[in-house]
């Protein structure tokens, strides 16, 4: 080790649903699990690329897809390849789950039953974990909870009614 | 003679006929649309005319403005290519009338070739072997059930003005007739203003052979061999060869004999194909005629070593064919891969854009017919296919090993191709021992798409393309980091100054 340790940065990249979480230094050397890898990087085209990864050279050419998307081409392979930080894999992550907490979200019967009892009406305020009705399936008083906060939208069952799995029985907004 | 040839076509086939112009000391003439202002054909040809809109029906399509202007430039020929106007007997009228050479057929032969009910009558007068089946369109339900129970089920409806799929149909059962024939008919009179339907019997997996024919206006008739076209994505040749395979010489013999009756039955000069279905047991049926030069041409002359093109010319400016039947030999073996700007995962949508980079390919026996160069556009307008990589080889072995290294070193970015997918097909099994047939992409390669086909194909080449992704992304990061880095220093000595 030679120190360049601490100035590495930690990337996370996404190809056919496999991460990869590598880190790189200032120098272009590149850690991924324990291995180190030196690698030699130059411009042809703002398009295409030879890169020297240890004792092999490969020619590939890109595509810019998006602000964290690259179409990588090697050897007439094609990769959708999502590059972050981790920093901004976790903000990504953080992102993607608070989009889950705040934005519209049904509430639907996990399983077949008869609503028991609704504890919400359409209009109020309610905090993702809140018990929110009782499905009564197999003998059985199964509480839900509310899987997102905000106001309740609309609600399609009254108590009483049955259920079927994967039915709506709320929005929340 | 001819001195000047108008190229009533785009893309690569209008590049690869003025090379041939070229190469004869022939004055080639581009059309192009709007879309088209900086495509290679126009920057390939002796001189280029906007002719028009983008879209072909008010470009490339438009008889009359080609035609007007044929004759304002005093051209003395028009070049069709395929597609577009190539096979279309009005526009040839036309030509004929106007008193310029059309490189093609006579629009007789086309029209006795166009329509497939009365091109089977041909063929069956001919002996020319045909697919069991009706030579009339199906006018009633029960007649077409009462036949399609004598040859025996499954069989196939077929538009009879049709092509590419459109109006075809298979039928396995009795039951299923009434509702596939009136499906056939209206996808037919919507696709081909037409809905005569007629029956084939369906073969079981067949291979797709041609054979390319020449002939003169003297009369003198020759095949080039066959080419072998059974890798299609619903009914889109996809890789082409020659020769085929499947064909032993006794077949050969056989197939090329019939390919220039039916050549000589319509009457034909120039340069032509003939499409044929073999089944298993070597048996071959009269499918179409291609009335005009292939898109897969390339790959005869790579096997022959004669230039199509240069002979499609000589014949319509009325010269005997030079070449003798006894002549030619079939040397080596070649395949062609078409490379579509299109995005396999995305339903094989087009992946329209502009080419940022474009590095060709090279080396023993590697030829390339492109339509495109660096900054051209990809429009949505027409065909997105962007070239062709064609390579010869001493055997198939070796012709085939070449274009799996050719793919490998041809770049193209700023659309998304089809290039990984013949890494995929040059690794089946059923491709390299040439079993496929022509259902072989439909039933092995769709069901893995999307995505899934790519899974193994590339496994090593994963950590590559995840180093290459980070580094691309740290040095994207640097260089917003040292613009900052700029702009602060220089706010730090504005203020300085003031």
């Amino acid at each position: 080790m030679d120190g360049g340790h601490n100035c590495m940065t930690e990337f996370i990249v996404t190809i056919n649903n496999r991460k990869f979480e590598l880190s790189i230094s200032e120098e272009g050397k590149v850690l991924i699990g324990d291995r180190y890898i030196r690698t030699e990087l130059t411009e042809i085209t703002k398009n295409a690329y030879v890169i020297r990864i240890g004792d092999s050279v490969y020619e590939i050419s890109s595509n810019k897809l998006g602000a964290d998307k690259f179409g990588i081409t090697i050897d007439a392979c094609y990769f959708d390849t999502t590059v972050r930080t981790k920093l901004q894999e976790t903000a990504n992550e953080l992102q993607k789950n608070k989009s889950r907490l705040f934005h519209h979200s049904d509430v639907k019967a996990p399983m077949p039953g008869l609503l028991l009892k609704l504890k919400v009406k359409v209009g109020d305020e309610i905090k993702i974990g809140e018990s929110i009705l009782i499905l009564e399936a197999m003998k059985m008083e199964n509480e839900l909870r509310s899987p997102a906060s905000g106001i309740v939208k609309s609600i399609f069952f009254s108590e009483g009614q049955s259920v079927e799995k994967d039915s709506i029985i709320m929005t929340i907004e | 003679m001819i001195k000047k040839i108008l190229i009533a076509n785009r893309g690569e086939i209008a590049h690869r006929i003025m090379k041939a112009c070229r190469e004869m000391g022939i004055v080639s003439v581009a059309i192009y649309s709007e879309a088209d202002k900086n495509a290679l054909h126009v920057r390939r040809a002796d001189e280029s005319y906007l002719i028009g809109p983008s879209p072909a029906s008010e470009s490339y399509l438009h008889k009359e403005k080609i035609i007007n202007l044929a004759k304002e430039i005093k051209a003395d020929a028009i070049h069709p290519g395929y597609g577009f106007l190539s096979e279309n007997p009005e526009f040839i009228r036309l030509v004929e009338k106007s008193g310029i050479i059309f490189i093609g057929p006579s629009s007789k032969s086309v029209e006795m070739m166009g329509e497939k009910t009365s091109a089977r009558r041909l063929m069956k007068l001919n002996n020319v072997p045909i697919v069991p089946g009706t030579t009339e369109p199906i006018t009633s339900i029960e007649d077409g059930k009462k036949v399609a129970a004598e040859i025996g089920y499954p069989v196939m409806l077929k538009a009879a003005a049709g092509g590419g799929g459109k109006g075809m149909r298979k039928i396995d059962r009795d039951e299923e007739f009434e509702e596939s024939f009136n499906r056939a008919k209206n996808e037919s009179l919507k696709a081909f203003g037409n809905d005569d339907v007629y029956i084939e019997k369906f073969i079981e997996h067949p291979k797709h052979i041609e054979v390319q024919i020449l002939a003169d206006k003297f009369g003198n008739y020759i095949h080039l061999f066959e080419r072998e076209c059974s890798v299609q994505r619903r009914h889109q040749k996809v890789i082409e060869e020659a020769p085929s395979i499947a064909v032993d010489n006794e077949t050969r013999e056989k197939i090329t004999k019939a390919a220039i009756k039916a050549a000589q039955a319509c009457g034909y000069y120039n340069a032509g194909t003939i499409e044929f279905l073999m089944d298993k047991n070597k048996e071959f049926y009269f499918l179409e005629m291609n009335t005009r030069l292939q898109v897969e041409h390339p790959v005869t002359e790579m096997i022959s070593g004669i230039d199509l093109v240069k002979q499609q010319i000589k014949i319509a400016s009325g010269e005997k064919l030079a070449i003798r039947q006894d002549e030619l030999r079939i040397h080596g073996h070649a395949v062609e891969c078409r490379i579509y700007a299109e995005d396999v995962d995305n339903n094989f949508a087009p992946s329209i854009g502009k080419i940022i980079h474009h590095r060709l390919t090279s080396g023993p026996g590697i030829r390339i017919d492109r339509g495109i160069d660096v900054q051209s556009e990809v429009p949505i307008f027409y065909d997105p296919m962007l070239s062709k990589v064609i390579a010869w080889g001493i055997d198939r072995e070796e012709a085939l090993a070449r274009m799996k290294r050719a793919l490998g070193e041809y770049q193209i970015s700023g659309v998304i191709t089809n290039i990984p997918v013949f890494n995929w097909i040059l690794k089946q099994k059923a491709f390299l021992d040439g079993t496929f047939d022509i259902n072989f992409l439909d039933n092995e390669f769709l069901p893995l798409v999307p995505d899934i086909w790519k899974e193994k194909l590339s496994e090593n080449y994963e950590e590559i393309a995840a180093i290459l992704g980070a580094l691309l992304k740290q040095k994207e990061m640097h260089i917003n980091l040292s613009k900052n880095c700029i702009e602060e220093n220089n706010g730090w000595r504005a203020q300085l100054y003031d």
